[in-house]
């Protein structure tokens, strides 16, 4: 007997995203379905990796995962370089420094190291400050403004720093992340606060602060199905693509961080596991943007999405 | 354990606490009335207090500046006597500055929906709970020689038409003589008693010596309290007076004076003994004025939440905060005056209305009588907005009920310089874009000492329209008016300078206050909101909104609707009907039939709790938004 393939007929899309400038422009966004029916509506882009960089070696990273990265570490520059030869279709400068538990390195310090690392690749940046949030908004008035012209994609803006990120964003031409704790309506109201002081919607990507495998996983993921069901039902302030920070997330978990033991097995095989599992069930989930810390990770993700994206045959 | 003495000056008054009692026990034991915000946790300010003579030993400070420490001030709360104390209560820790005047009713307040005072019986459909009526008894002769009070039961089964009589002791005893002194001709009292069936004989006397007699119909609020003094025969309410709850020295809200009942060994005695003392003395001023005695009430009609209600007849409230949320009792049948505690007639009963559950109390089925919704067509939303959020939906056909924790901020509590809507309160507000200018208005026009609920929703709708704050209740920076500034508390903004303030100090509004407004307002929507999703109907199927509480006067409906607070439905559905527990009460003391709806009100009534199941907190969520995240709920606000 035939089967008949159940299509649903959705009014709306996801916004379509521009980072970076030509050549090396990525696109994100842009769905008319769920994540991967390519049967039904459209995807015209695929999801992409970042890998991410930081203005400092990070305290504690497992060797596991500085071992691919040795001798890079100081430099911003060159550990973005090394990314891209991994195959990093953007860098994720994470501005760790600035925060005043860290080095409190100022917001101009912080544009410095944007800006060279900004030289040294092609692929497009996202910049995130250190999670301070009156920090992250002087920190990102002078990224921005240094970044002018390159579109590229900044935060994290929350409801209490957004004025600051978003006046930056529109007077240098980037792109924001609008982070708001796992709850739709949260998200849902700062893209409204945003797009009130008129920066386009389809420059805003959510950031729903996701959690790792095992932490909480589903009711992120439950979070970005519903905003992608809201941006397909016509909810414009819905409509941003997702942007996941899975590697902070996954590398935190005691399954990621725990070394080799006879129970768990080697620690590198499982570290990546936890965060290539985390990350393709988000890109089910509706993800966009997924930002990761291993290579390896980067490669079998890659791999996932390369499967994924090949045409129904049906 | 030595007991130190503790004067309080000017007021004359004293107390004697143990040296483990904090001051607020002194001051609570002397009667002066304060407003413990907090509950004594040392967090609110409002307990400061100067101490003028002895020492005392201090836990902690709160937010005292350097300079009141300098100059003796303590938190009440936090402090322990180590001698003989002579304290202070600074007028700005006192509630009985603003006394509350409600004698007659303030303009606005309308009473419209009672029939006219004037004219409460003239059609002779009184039927008041408590009533004398005169009757003539045909003395006994040899052939027909029943007994009095057979004799008695006979004519008033007749001339009342009721089926079920019952007499007590002392009428029996006193009824040979008087019958017979009289001539056989009598006043008989007669009672409804909630809970009896049975009419009660409570007094016979002489015809022609007999008094005149009045009720109460009394509202006990959380945060106050209101008795009205009603003449039986006529229905007119001679006199009204309200004030604060004593309990206020307690805590602000029903949690906090149930954890205070709870969690201390006479804290149940300490919270019923200040109410009873709150009402005790609204009554007795008003017997003064009229030239009463205290036996002339012979009955009295409560309305109050559940916790009131409680912690009134001292029943044990502890469950009430705990799931399943279990009161003590919902419908408690009619008390004898003297048991209860009130100084009226001893043997005067006292009737509480019935409540429907934890949360939804006696004073909303006050509030629903008041609105005859529950016999009405018209699909209706009434909603009493004080410290508890209460809401009820429906019609003749069905009514369902939530209540949601708004705060106390809608009665100028939880807000530094939030009062009740009384002279000098700022009621209505207008601010110039920008926030260079604001405008206002305050109650008797005097200089502005504070601000009430309806100038608090005015403020933030204001607020926001003026592009001083956004729409989760920042306060925007980089503005150039000089009414936002920084504080010790965070963002703030200044409503009125001190050159023009009644009290000489600038009045303003914090960003973390105006976000707690936020966050109340989003309680009350929310279960709107939720009510509806319950029963699946639409926003606009509401056909009329009621509003009741302790807004004050005027509620700026097109300021509450743009603020979010009330749902987006035309001004003309909406009524304010002011204190509709008091005015329930009252009818249910004049008339029959309102007493047999109030029975059915409680039994039809269903109530949703809205702390079980995730709808409640979405909402909630979605409506921490000027107006509301979902802003298609609100097509009038849209820029067209
Ligand atoms: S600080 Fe003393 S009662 Fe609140």
């Amino acid at each position: 007997m035939a089967v008949t393939i159940a299509k649903e007929r959705w009014t709306s899309k996801v916004n379509e995203m521009v980072i970076g400038v030509e050549p090396n422009v990525v696109k994100v966004g842009g769905d008319s379905t769920l994540p991967f029916l390519h049967f039904e509506g459209e995807m015209p882009n695929k999801p992409v990796v970042a890998l991410e960089v930081w203005d400092m070696e990070p305290p504690d990273w497992p060797a596991v995962l500085t071992a691919p990265f040795a001798g890079v570490l100081g430099d911003p520059a060159a550990w973005a370089k090394k990314c891209v030869e991994y195959g990093a279709g953007l860098i994720c400068l994470r501005l760790a420094a600035t925060h005043p538990d860290n080095k409190d390195a100022t917001p101009e310090e912080a544009a410095q190291s944007a800006l060279k690392v900004a030289g040294a690749v092609d692929v497009p940046l996202i910049v995130i400050g250190s999670g301070v949030e009156e920090k992250d908004a002087a920190v990102m008035e002078k990224v921005g403004e240094a970044l002018n012209g390159r579109k590229c994609l900044i935060g994290c803006a929350t409801v209490n720093n957004y004025k600051t990120i978003t006046a930056s964003c529109m007077v240098n031409g980037h792109n924001i992340i609008a982070s708001s704790p796992l709850d739709i309506n949260l998200a849902k109201q700062l893209n409204i606060l945003i797009t009130e002081m008129n920066l386009a919607a389809d420059r805003i990507a959510i950031d729903p602060l996701v959690g790792a495998l095992g932490y909480g996983i589903e009711y992120a993921y439950s979070i970005m199905e519903r905003s992608r069901l809201g941006a397909l039902t016509g909810d414009k302030m819905l409509a941003m693509p997702v942007i996941c920070f899975v590697g902070q997330e996954a590398w935190k978990s005691k399954e990621a961080k725990t070394e080799d033991n006879e129970e768990w097995g080697a620690q590198e095989r499982r570290a990546i596991l936890w965060e290539v599992v985390t990350a393709t069930s988000f890109a089910q989930a509706g993800g966009s943007i997924f930002v990761l810390r291993h290579p390896e990770s980067l490669k079998q993700f890659n791999t996932h999405i390369a499967e994924m994206m090949k045409p129904n045959n049906y | 354990m030595p007991d130190f003495l503790v004067e309080f000056d000017p007021d004359g008054r004293q107390a004697y606490i143990s040296e483990q009692d904090n001051l607020l026990q002194a001051i609570a034991a002397a009667g002066i009335p304060l407003k413990a915000s907090c509950g004594g946790k040392g967090t609110c300010n409002r307990c400061k207090t100067l101490v003028r003579a002895g020492k005392v030993k201090s836990a902690a400070s709160g937010k005292l500046t350097e300079a009141e420490l300098a100059a003796g001030y303590v938190l009440a709360c936090q402090s322990t006597p180590e001698s003989d104390l002579v304290l202070e209560v600074p007028e700005e820790s006192r509630l009985s500055e603003h006394r509350v005047v409600l004698d007659g009713l303030p303009a606005g307040e309308s009473n419209a929906i009672l029939p006219e005072d004037e004219g409460l019986c003239k059609d002779g459909e009184c039927d008041p709970l408590f009533k004398k009526i005169v009757v003539r008894v045909p003395g006994p002769t040899l052939e027909e020689a029943e007994d009095d009070l057979g004799r008695l039961f006979r004519v008033l089964r007749k001339q009342i038409g009721a089926d079920h009589l019952r007499a007590d002791l002392e009428t029996m005893r006193s009824l040979p003589a008087v019958l017979r002194q009289s001539g056989w001709q009598v006043a008989v009292s007669l009672t409804e008693a909630r809970g009896y069936k049975a009419v009660g004989v409570e007094e016979v006397e002489p015809d022609g010596l007999a008094r005149k007699y009045y009720g109460l119909a009394i509202d006990i609020g959380t945060t106050t309290v209101v008795v009205h003094l009603v003449d039986l025969e006529t229905g007119v309410s001679l006199g009204v007076k309200g004030t604060y709850n004593r309990q206020a020295i307690y805590g602000d809200d029903v949690i906090s004076r149930i954890i205070h009942a709870v969690e201390n060994k006479d804290g149940l005695r300490e919270l019923q003994k200040a109410v009873l003392a709150t009402i005790n003395e609204l009554t007795a001023d008003l017997l003064r004025e009229h030239d009463l005695k205290a036996t002339d009430v012979r009955v009295a009609v409560c309305a109050g939440n559940t916790t009131m209600t409680h912690l009134f007849l001292g029943l044990d409230p502890a469950y009430i905060r705990l799931e399943p949320y279990t009161p003590a009792a919902n419908s408690i049948p009619a008390l004898r005056a003297h048991r209860v505690g009130l100084k009226i007639y001893p043997q005067a009963w006292v009737q509480c209305l019935p409540g429907i559950a934890s949360y939804v109390g006696g004073d909303i089925t006050a509030g629903v009588l008041v609105t005859g919704m529950a016999f009405s067509d018209q699909m209706t939303l009434f909603i009493d907005i004080g410290t508890n959020g209460e809401m009820v939906l429906g019609n003749k056909e069905w009514l369902i009920s939530c209540a949601c924790s708004a705060g106390p901020a809608f009665e100028g509590g939880g807000v530094r310089h939030g009062m009740r809507a009384m002279r000098g309160a700022i009621e209505h507000v207008r601010i110039a874009p920008g926030g260079m200018v604001v405008d206002f208005t305050t109650v008797d026009s005097a200089p502005p000492v504070g601000i009430c609920g309806s100038g608090l929703i005015d403020c933030i709708a204001g607020l926001y329209s003026a592009g001083v704050i956004d729409r989760s209740g920042n306060i925007l920076p980089d503005l150039k008016t000089p009414r936002v500034r920084e504080s010790d508390e965070g963002m703030e903004f200044v409503l009125a300078w001190s050159h023009q303030s009644g009290r000489k100090v600038d009045i303003t509004i914090s960003e973390a206050e105006i976000k707690n407004l936020i966050r109340s307002k989003a309680a009350v929507f929310a279960g709107v909101n939720s009510m509806l999703k319950m029963v699946g109907l639409p926003l606009d199927a509401i056909e009329r909104v009621i509003i009741a509480g302790g807004f004050g006067r005027y509620i700026n409906i097109k300021d509450a609707v743009g603020i979010g607070l009330l749902p987006d439905l035309p001004l003309e559905k909406y009524t304010y009907i002011g204190n509709s527990s008091v005015k329930g009460a009252k009818m249910v003391l004049m008339f029959r039939r309102a007493r047999e709806e109030v029975e059915e009100i409680a039994r039809k009534m269903t109530y949703l709790e809205l702390s079980a199941g995730n709808t409640f907190m979405e909402e909630f969520v979605s409506a921490l938004f000027i107006p509301h995240t979902d802003l298609s709920l609100f097509p009038s606000l849209q820029p067209q």
